[in-house]
């Protein structure tokens, strides 16, 4: 019988403090939402320097996000491409599929064109040195030219 | 994927509250305002590419995380400016020193005197606020002024949800004491509490 008031006791007073307890949470909830509610308020109301300031963060950061999502679409085109040098690689094979003769045409000109000029350069630079040679001699230019002078230095 | 439209939305919807937050936090202005803008660009960068639903709870977390190197720095900063004053000796800074730049006075110069209630309300709460411990002050921020659940300020602040309604607790209390104590519970912000 005792046991059994206990038992009522206890739960009574697990009730009352139950009781309370959502009370208390009513309680703090309705002072959090007060407090808050002039927080907010206040939030509303900064100056127009830190304004400013925000929204230059805010393009900063959109403008960011504008760029990353520009460069992930490029990056994801030339990766349905395979990579940049296959891209290109592929792309010059098909000009030159397309263009055969003049490609060859191209090729054999540039070719021809280095030949020559090579050899101009090599002809001139020759001549130049020959006659700084003559000029440069002992003996004068006349000696070079004269046919007996050979004989006449064999003869001595 | 998040258009920059939808990013541009919700950074125009949060950027305010977010400020003050964290100048409650730093007690800095300039440096909250460079806290916001660290946060904005994190979450540009690394979740720009996150459903635009996903922002505000990555915001509160990245915003949180940035405070928290803010105070890393701060403390580094500080310890090594302890050590150099210390190591330097104070004869030549003591003279130099002002007291008076040090006491921590009552800014209420910009402040009319014919000022309406609420504001000097607004302007008591929010030293109330700074007064906080670190952990209640972002707790009872998350839960009840960016109206997160209990488990979503569990998961950002990295604790159980037991210790969240712990910490929202005694952020409401030590706010409805530090009030009390300026006779705010005479502007009918909560007679309940305070009588208490």
């Amino acid at each position: 019988m005792n046991m059994h008031k206990d038992n009522m006791t206890n739960e009574k007073n697990i009730n009352l403090m139950d009781g309370n307890a959502s009370s208390n949470l009513v309680v703090e909830e309705q002072i959090a939402r007060n407090i808050v509610e002039l927080l907010s308020d206040r939030a509303q109301r900064i100056s127009s320097a830190e304004e400013q300031r925000l929204l230059a963060a805010r393009n900063l950061a959109v403008n960011r996000l504008v760029d990353l999502q520009a460069q992930a679409i490029s990056e994801h085109g030339i990766n349905q491409s395979g990579h940049v040098l296959g891209w290109f690689g592929r792309h010059a094979g098909q000009y030159f599929e397309q263009h055969r003769v003049m490609s060859a045409t191209l090729v054999v000109g540039a070719m021809l064109l280095t030949f020559f000029a090579v050899q101009q350069f090599g002809f001139n630079n020759n001549l130049e040195n020959s006659d700084a040679f003559l000029l440069a001699s002992d003996l004068p230019p006349e000696a070079y030219a004269d046919k007996g002078f050979d004989a006449w230095l064999d003869t001595n | 994927m998040a258009t920059p439209k939808e990013l541009s939305d919700f950074l125009a919807a949060v950027e305010r509250r977010a400020f003050k937050q964290t100048a409650y936090a730093v007690r800095d202005d300039h440096a909250a305002l460079d806290i916001v803008q660290d946060a904005m660009m994190k979450l540009a960068e690394k979740y720009g590419d996150h459903p635009a639903g996903e922002f505000p709870m990555l915001f509160q977390r990245i915003l949180q995380n940035t405070m928290r190197d803010f105070w890393r720095r701060q403390k580094v900063r500080n310890l090594w400016t302890t050590l150099l004053s210390s190591f330097g000796g104070n004869d030549a800074d003591g003279e130099d020193r002002d007291p008076l730049e040090t006491i921590d006075v009552e800014d209420d110069s910009d402040e009319p005197s014919a000022q309406l209630a609420r504001s000097q309300t607004i302007r008591l709460i929010e030293r109330a606020l700074e007064k906080l411990p670190a952990r209640q002050r972002e707790a009872f921020v998350l839960r009840y002024w960016e109206e997160m659940d209990v488990a979503e300020t569990a998961k950002i602040m990295g604790c159980s949800d037991g210790s969240v309604k712990t910490h929202c607790s005694r952020a409401v209390h030590a706010l409805a004491i530090e009030l009390k104590k300026q006779g705010l519970d005479k502007l009918g912000l909560s007679s309940a509490i305070f009588s208490k």
